[in-house]
């Protein structure tokens, strides 16, 4: 059982936690009865389109906002315990700042607020590239700057469990780039990373793990590969399409799209379907994996569950 | 705790807002001061007029204690505490902090940081004053005789002992009020309209006691509007007496106004800890 498992490894645990907003019959949960554990040296996915309870969640567990159910556990302790969240580093609504003062004066009070000296100020600065902005206010960053200074803050008191609400929101490519490779590493490091996210392709890359939320409710924990196993299909993008239908005559089962059409089959048995379409004299332009949408995700679990 | 505070220094030392209504008092003090000795220095000596007695001279020097007794003094006081408590919310700062620092440690940081930096700026102000008063003696306005360092120094102490208790009163209804209504502005309006209500306080005293006598005598007795009043008259050696109508009148002593000021201040203070404890900070 998992429960035997040493306590020093689970760095961030939610049990049946909840959040209602208003009381009575007018009451609404944002976060209903969410369990979960993340682990240190895992990258952890919290998934889910806008409005799903993220940000709730992971304010929750920075012990920001209070529970109406269950609990956050960081390291076992509660959130409010006296250093509980001395291990913590988070990322909340892409870096929240005093705009009035300079990046490193905001790392400079932070600092003193978590008793420490500032003595890694430099080097977090320089982790995130912001060592030669550091003297100028806030207020003048770009969101993009404003999101690494963030970042920078998470890491400035060299945490255990990273906690990143949206980290890649309002980001490049390759700031996005910058951020996976930096999120990787803090897993590599040992720590356990916790992040939200609402787009799949940016958890699929980085994450060991994803819970997907929805409406307030988990509804799937899984690999990230079981995530998309969500059955074998086949887009194709060819000319003409009813006779690209016919040449695969049932072997597969087919439907006609915009463009062509998806077919239910694995990725073994591409060349098999290219041959027979080549033979009907179709034109092919592109064969691949159907993506999955995180829409397409939500909308069988939300079936499965309703089932 | 010491961290907290620094942290806390660190943020609004040098903001513009600290400028204008806390460290704007001596920077002014001092530009009159400069002004004046190089009038001084070139206008022709007058006659030296100097008729005060020690005491009066002593007073006189009290003149920078009166601040955060009057009215302008306290708006900027409360303008100062609203920027303290209630920033943090417009700012989004406080899921910055939090984390990082128990809730009640970031609040009474806050009180140390406000009340410790008006004072600093009044002490200054008064230091800058009494530079004044020596360079002028220098300039032939003699210091009359009696005046001793002494003396001198328990005046000014025993000025600050008076000032802290609207200090410490506004500060801690402006704290609560910037819990409460995570707003500035809102924190700014409410603090000026306790102030202007203890000055409407002889008056309303009047009309309440004509009206309602039942209600409005208690009212004015238990609530600290002419309490803070009272210890501040006591300052100058005499309680404040409210008039209620022909033959009747309000006059605490110093010890239970004081008591009951004091009592609210705590209330006030405990309630912001309170509330802030619980506070959901989306
Ligand atoms: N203070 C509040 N009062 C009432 N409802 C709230 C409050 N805060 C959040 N909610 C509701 O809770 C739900 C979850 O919001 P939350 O911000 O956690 O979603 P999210 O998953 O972070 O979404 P996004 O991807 O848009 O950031 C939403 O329906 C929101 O309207
Ligand atoms: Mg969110």
């Amino acid at each position: 059982m998992v429960d035997s498992e040493p306590a020093e490894t689970i760095a961030l645990e939610l049990r049946g936690i909840g959040k209602a907003y208003g009381r009575g019959a007018n009451a609404k949960r944002a976060v209903d009865d969410v369990s979960l554990r993340v682990r240190c040296g895992e990258v952890y996915g919290f998934l889910g389109p806008n409005g799903a309870g993220k940000s709730t969640t992971i304010r929750m567990a920075l012990s920001l906002i209070r529970p109406t159910a269950g609990e956050a556990l960081i390291f076992g302790r509660h959130p409010t315990e006296k250093g509980a969240l001395a291990r913590v580093g988070s990322l909340v609504d892409g870096g929240t700042f005093y705009g009035f003062l300079s990046g490193r004066d905001n790392l400079r009070v932070l600092a003193r607020t978590q008793g420490g000296d500032g003595a890694r100020i430099d080097e977090v600065l320089e982790r995130v590239e912001l060592d030669r902005d550091a003297k100028r206010k806030v207020k003048g960053y770009s969101t993009g700057m404003k999101q690494r200074l963030g970042v920078a803050a998470a890491l400035l008191d060299n945490p255990d469990l990273v906690i990143l609400d949206e980290p890649a929101n309002g980001l490049d490519a390759a700031g996005i780039q910058d951020m996976r490779a930096l999120i990787r590493g803090l897993a590599a490091e040992g720590k356990a990373v916790f992040l939200s996210s609402h787009l799949l392709h940016e958890v699929e890359q980085i994450c060991d793990r994803v819970a997907v939320v929805h409406k307030g409710k988990l509804l799937r924990e899984a690999t990230v590969g079981e995530l998309l196993d969500v059955g074998d299909a086949l887009r194709i993008e060819a000319e003409p399409g009813d006779a690209a239908l016919a040449a695969l005559g049932g072997r597969w089962p087919a439907q006609r799209t915009e463009t062509g059409l998806t077919v239910q089959a694995s990725r073994a048995d591409t060349p098999e379907i290219v041959r027979q379409l080549a033979a009907a004299n179709v034109d092919i332009f592109a064969i691949g994996p159907d993506g999955h949408s995180l829409e397409d995700i939500f909308l069988t679990m939300t079936r499965d569950s309703d089932a | 705790m010491l961290d907290a505070v620094y942290a806390e220094a660190l943020k609004l030392r040098r903001h513009r807002a600290t400028w204008l209504m806390v460290w704007i008092y001596p920077i002014v003090v001092a530009l009159i001061l400069i002004g004046v000795l190089l009038y001084g220095a070139v206008a022709p000596a007058g006659e030296a007029g100097t008729t005060a007695t020690a005491e009066q001279w002593i007073n006189n020097t009290l003149i920078f204690w009166e601040i955060p007794k009057s009215a302008p003094g306290r708006f900027l006081i409360a303008g100062f505490a609203a920027l303290v408590f209630a920033g943090e919310y417009g700012w989004n700062t406080w899921k910055l902090i939090i984390p990082a620092r128990a809730r009640w440690q970031l609040i009474a940081a806050k009180w140390v940081v406000v009340v410790g930096f008006v004072l600093i700026s009044l002490i200054v102000t008064d230091l800058i004053g009494l530079i004044g008063e020596l360079l002028g003696s220098l300039q032939g306005e003699a210091i009359p005789a009696g005046v001793t360092i002494g003396a001198l120094l328990e005046a000014h102490i025993r000025a600050i002992g008076f000032a802290l208790a609207p200090i410490l009163y506004t500060v801690a209804f402006a704290g609560l009020f910037g819990v409460l209504t995570q707003s500035i502005l809102a924190t700014v309006i409410l603090s000026i309209a306790l102030v202007i209500i203890e000055g409407l306080l002889p008056l309303l005293a009047v009309l309440g006691h004509n009206y309602m006598p039942g209600i409005s005598t208690p009212l004015i007795e238990v609530l600290p509007l002419y309490h803070v009043a009272n210890v501040m008259a006591w300052a100058k050696g005499q309680g404040m007496t409210l008039a209620l109508g022909p033959d009747a009148a309000i006059g605490f002593s110093f010890g239970a106004s004081l008591a009951i000021l004091s009592a609210w201040i705590a209330a006030a203070a405990a309630a912001t800890q309170l509330r802030f404890a619980r506070q959901d900070l989306n």
